[in-house]
């Protein structure tokens, strides 16, 4: 009897808990409420099956508990009861099932309006970079990183000439822009994850991954690596900073391009040559 | 299964039939039984201390002593866990742990516990006691082989725990193993750690697959007369599954820490692409992270069922004896075991949606995970349909039942979040993930480990195990744990990651301080109230109550020994025949509210008893 | 292959009949020794293992940027003058295929009890597989000559040498096992520890020239084996 009492409790608490929780996830700045949706579908038709099955456990252990003088039934199987049981649950799978993979579908499929960002990940720390007026990023090469060089851009690429480059591990975005990041990593497994958007993914070391979101509340967020990557896993912090389309312009003009940064190491080396020499 | 035999002796069920009556002679082949079809077994029988103790070829003794061992590393692994929690809940105190610390603690904890502990305890442990009496063999079909495997695990534990005392300390890699990170610095253990760990577990397969074999040649091969395969208890059919899973997922993990190895020491490039660290471009190139992940989860996926199925096994067992009431739908229990079995070959990547692997495969695998809910659903909803008008005895045994169905739904539900793709993707790698598993794979088999140990003590020893002990053993237990891994669900919703060992001051993660500080109290408390358990088995050891033959009125054979504990050989002068499943509780007309499964036809005449 | 006498069980054919063997009690497998049963599952388990690296190799030949070798150049040997491209690997198949020949004229002197013609088709198979195992010596240290290392090659692709040595290593550690477990079987049937049934040294079970078919399978999965790595690293 206690026994049955006791796990009733814990059903109750359970459900309270869930209803009265100060934790729950944070305000979404992202387009991927869909994917709180599905959570929230997922914990309506699977939070009642968790109800149903541990009630009706106790249930029976108030009502068929050890009496001397009782007989159990004697019954090994009833056919169309796990017929309707099977196809009941098969329904309920599936209905969990189909929004999710339409979800998964969308975040698969990048909107083509979506503003590229590189962000390369390394043994600690982030930093990204925007492709210039093309619009379109320039290949790199892991070799290819220096002090000159922060990206591996490969120099014959025209497209990299105007890549702005931003050594930081702060980004801005545009609000109500589409952004499909494109990680990489040059050492191990990292993940650029900003709990407000929802969305993740891992870079991996030798291949570009990605995926795209599209922030919708102005703010700052703090970028979490993700993917265990090391003792600095856990310091492995960055930034975002979303920005009203005005902000975001200003702060873009500010930035270094790939040939200034050129420009600027050369005028370095020109200056050295000259003191040298002196 | 469907195929009725000629001779209408064996007839799978079907439907209720009652047992023609009329005392002596009117049904003259009514308890025939073919006769045996290979001769009697050929034992060795130990002599000495040596021979009978410690390399000792007794499918019982070495159980025994795969507990024993993988008890002792499982204590270490909860030793582990409370120094975790120690610095997730109250870092100022755990002042002498440092980063690396905390994620050697972290990696040793998962290896330990899913492997050395959990595998070798399911089919290393209750594997070699109860298949030979299960089934009504005298021991396993190699006994030899069987010795070896024991002491293959005991060398690779021996290496696993050498790993502490080498340079730089054990892996520090996440149990995982994930390469490149493995084997490179800025990993702790990335030298000595990480080869100790891929040689052990080298060794752990190669142990496992000796055990392995065994277990499944003596349930297809060395079954007593009358022993169908529909007529074993679920424990044997579960052992035998994931035995078989584990034949076929074990290559993987052995291939994958092979290669890992060559990478680290000859310096291959197998897993590893081209690399910059610290300015310099390392002379690897070429290779494939991902496909370690790939190797791994076709190992880690099947892993978590080989886990998973010897308990489902169990429990149903447990929950039929002590309900008094066949385990309900045996058949559908059987398929769903098997199923189960082989869809788990099928969903591994869904360890990977946000892993980097073509996202295209996400659609496929997540949609095979959520097949795999289907079995599982049923084989729960059989659980609790075999408690519905059972009678149910409320002792600890059954108590370690109940809070296995609570623990294992939860745990099960929370699973269909993760496995359905995006739903995964803002809770992977969160503490969601964390609470999930632990309740799935690690609280709600410790619970039939320990409804286990409870159940079938008193065949082991001969002896009871404390009532009342119990029952403090289990509700410190159950609620201690539901109260660490429930709410810590609602950390990973909030959004904290996994395998941090400093949350610093994140404006959303500050809210998440007070409940780790209540999680790692609850672990402290769960960890210590494991002793009660040591405890009791000493005390009842020594002054427990005797429990005599078939203390609980089972049916199955283990319990039918000549001599309880059951004596090398098992059974004596003469093997046992079975003439029935060994659900027959609470038979309509029977005298008793059993009916055993060597009971012979014609001994519970007039009753309605199934035909199996 | 007749089925076994089995008093009290009457054998069906086809599926019919394999449902009532797995539905029947005792045995699964009818007349199937369990020391064979045993070999049949460690081949299925062994089998995933030689998967996976084939598998692993076929992802890591696909994943690297740098060019793969041309296997017939690298494996070809330069005899009198000419390059025969493959012209090893043809000689060692041939060896290995036919120990296998030998292999299964074993079983079945052994089977009829015919104790010096069974000891050396064991020994000439055991020799088979040491003339295998040679040769590939001779290949490996060959390569290891021209430069190839796990770690490097001049050739390409530096997957290539660590495939290859750890795949065909691998394999060659499965034939030199079976060698020597043929060389104790040759021993074992000379002695005639078959015939009189005398006990195992290890084991302390009954000897039974079963075993020389347990062996026989292992050496035919082997040399099965060897036709896939064949496929995919010579011809591929």
């Amino acid at each position: 009897m206690h026994a049955g009492i006791i796990f009733f409790l814990v059903i109750l608490g359970s459900v309270l808990f869930h209803i009265f929780t100060p934790w729950y996830w944070t305000d979404i700045a992202s387009n991927w409420g869909s994917m709180d949706d599905t959570i929230t579908l997922t914990f309506w038709i699977g939070g009642g099956v968790f109800v149903a099955v541990c009630l009706f456990m106790v249930y029976c252990v108030f009502k068929f508990s050890y009496k001397e003088e009782r007989k159990a039934e004697y019954k090994p199987e009833d056919k169309k009861l796990e017929r309707i049981l099977t196809w009941a649950t098969t329904l309920g799978v599936a209905a969990l099932l189909a929004p999710g993979l339409v979800v998964w579908n969308q975040y698969v499929n990048v909107p083509k309006n979506a503003l590229e960002i590189d962000v390369m990940a390394w043994q600690w720390g982030w930093q990204y970079r925007l492709p210039g007026e093309d619009g379109k990023l320039g290949t790199t090469k892991i070799v290819n990183i220096n002090d000159n060089n922060p990206f591996g851009i490969i120099l014959e690429d025209p497209y990299g000439k105007d890549d702005i480059m931003i050594q930081s591990d702060v980004i801005n975005l545009k609000n109500n822009r589409p952004v499909k990041i494109l990680l990489r990593s040059v050492d191990v497994l990292h993940n650029w994850y900003v709990p407000q958007f929802r969305a993740k993914m891992d870079a991996v070391p030798g291949v570009v991954t990605y995926y795209w979101f599209e922030p919708n509340k102005v703010g700052e967020y703090e970028v979490l690596c993700a993917e265990y990557c090391g003792v600095g896993h856990y310091a492995m912090r960055g930034g975002v900073k979303v920005q009203s389309e005005q902000d975001y312009e200003i702060w873009l003009q500010e930035q270094e391009t790939f040939s200034e940064l050129i420009a600027k190491q050369k005028k370095i080396e020109l200056n050295e040559t000259k003191l040298a020499k002196k | 299964m469907t195929e009725d035999f000629k001779d209408n002796k064996v007839i799978h069920a079907q439907s209720s039939e009652t047992i023609p009556g009329g005392a002596g002679g009117s049904v003259p082949d009514l308890d025939y039984v073919r006769p045996a079809e290979v001769s009697d077994q050929d034992l060795y029988h130990g002599h000495s201390f040596i021979t009978k103790w410690v390399f000792c070829q007794d499918a019982k003794v070495i159980g025994i002593q795969y507990f024993c061992l993988a008890t002792f590393t499982g204590i270490i692994g909860l030793i582990l866990s409370w120094l975790m929690r120690l610095q997730l809940g109250f870092p100022e105190a755990a002042g002498f742990m440092t980063a690396e610390h905390y994620y050697q603690f972290v990696t040793m904890h998962g290896m330990i516990m899913v492997v050395y502990f959990l595998t070798a305890l399911f089919l290393g442990g209750f594997g070699n006691y109860l298949i030979p009496l299960m089934v009504g063999a005298r021991d396993m079909v190699f006994p030899y082989l069987n010795m070896v495997s024991f002491w293959s695990f005991f060398v690779a534990v021996l290496v696993l725990l050498a790993s502490f005392f080498v340079p730089g300390g054990p892996t520090g890699s996440g149990w995982t193993l994930y390469p490149p990170q493995a084997i490179l610095e800025g990993t702790p253990g990335s030298g000595m750690g990480i080869i100790l760990m891929c040689v052990s577990l080298i060794l752990f397969v190669a142990g496992f697959t000796m055990g392995g074999l065994n277990y499944l040649i003596t349930v297809l091969q060395a079954r007593t007369r009358g022993m169908t395969l529909m007529r074993m208890p679920l424990t044997v059919w579960g052992i035998f599954t994931a035995t078989v899973l584990a034949m076929l997922a074990f290559p993987a993990l052995l291939v994958g820490s092979l290669m890992m190895m060559l990478d680290k020491l000859l310096g291959t490039s197998f897993f590893m692409p081209t690399i910059l660290k610290a300015g310099e471009v390392l002379e690897y190139g070429g290779g494939s992270p991902i496909l370690f992940q790939h190797l791994f989860w076709f190992f880690g996926h099947p892993e978590v069922y080989i886990v998973a199925l010897p308990a489902f096994g169990i429990i149903s067992d447990l929950i039929s004896v002590h309900s008094r009431k066949n385990i309900f739908g045996y058949r559908m229990m059987v398929w769903a075991i098997v199923g189960i079995g082989a869809l788990s070959f099928f969903v591994w990547a869904h360890h990977m949606y946000v892993s980097g692997m073509n996202p295209w495969f996400g659609f496929f695998f997540a949609t095979t995970t959520l097949i795999i809910a289907v079995p599982t659903a049923m084989k729960v909803y059989n659980w609790i349909l075999t408690l519905w008008r059972g009678n149910i005895r409320m002792n600890t045994v059954m108590l370690w039942c109940l809070g296995f169905i609570v623990t294992f739904v939860n745990g099960g539900i929370t699973g269909i979040f993760l496995g359905n793709v995006s739903v995964d993707v803002p809770l992977s790698d969160t503490y969601f993930v964390i609470a999930h598993f632990h309740m799935v794979m690690g609280i709600a088999p410790l619970m039939v480990i320990m409804g286990a140990v409870y159940h079938w003590f008193p065949l082991v020893t001969g002896k009871f195990l404390s009532e009342k002990l119990g029952k403090w053993h289990f509700w410190t237990t159950f609620l201690g744990a539901y109260s660490i891994y429930f709410p810590m669900h609602y950390l990973g919703f909030i959004g904290v990651p996994r395998r941090y060992f400093e949350m610093y001051d994140s404006p959303y993660m500050t809210s998440a301080v007070g409940m780790n500080e209540f999680i790692s109290l609850a672990a402290f408390l769960v960890g210590a109230a494991q002793f009660i358990l040591i405890f009791n088995i000493i005390k009842s050891l020594k002054t427990g109550k005797v429990a005599g033959k078939n203390p609980w009125q089972a049916n199955s054979l283990e319990w039918l020994t000549p001599t309880v504990p059951p004596e090398h050989g098992n059974w004596g002068d003469r093997l046992p025949v079975v003439h029935r499943w060994a659900y027959d509780y609470s038979v309509p007309g029977a005298k008793e509210d059993f009916i055993t499964q060597t009971t012979a036809p014609s001994e519970v005449a007039d009753t309605k008893v199934e035909k199996t | 292959m007749s089925d076994p006498k089995i008093e009290g069980y009457e054998f069906k054919p086809g599926f019919g009949g394999m449902a009532a063997d797995t539905a029947s009690d005792q045995t699964m497998f009818k007349g199937v020794h369990w020391g064979k049963a045993m070999m049949w599952i460690f081949l299925l388990s062994d089998t995933f293992i030689f998967s996976c690296f084939l598998i692993s190799y076929m992802k890591g030949r696909g994943s690297t940027p740098v060019e793969w070798p041309n296997a017939s150049e690298v494996f070809g040997l330069h005899v009198f003058g000419v390059d025969v491209p493959l012209l090893l690997i043809a000689i060692m198949t041939f060896v290995l295929i036919t120990s296998s020949g030998t292999m299964a004229l074993a079983v079945k002197y052994g089977y009829e009890k015919n104790r010096k013609m069974c000891g050396w088709l064991i020994l000439a198979t055991a020799i088979g597989g040491l003339t295998f195992v040679g040769m590939q010596a001779f290949e490996w240290s060959k390569l290891i000559h021209e430069g190839v290392r796990p770690w490097e090659n001049p050739f390409g692709a530096a997957q290539f040498g660590s495939f290859f040595f750890m795949i065909t290593g691998f394999h060659g550690t499965h034939v030199s096992i079976g060698v020597i477990f043929l060389f104790i079987y040759a021993y074992k049937t000379f002695a005639g520890h078959y015939d009189e049934r005398k006990r195992g040294w290890f084991t302390s079970m009954k000897g039974d020239y079963v075993e020389i078919e347990i062996l026989g399978l292992y050496w035919h999965f082997v040399d099965l084996v060897w036709v896939f790595i064949f496929a995919f690293f010579y011809l591929w």
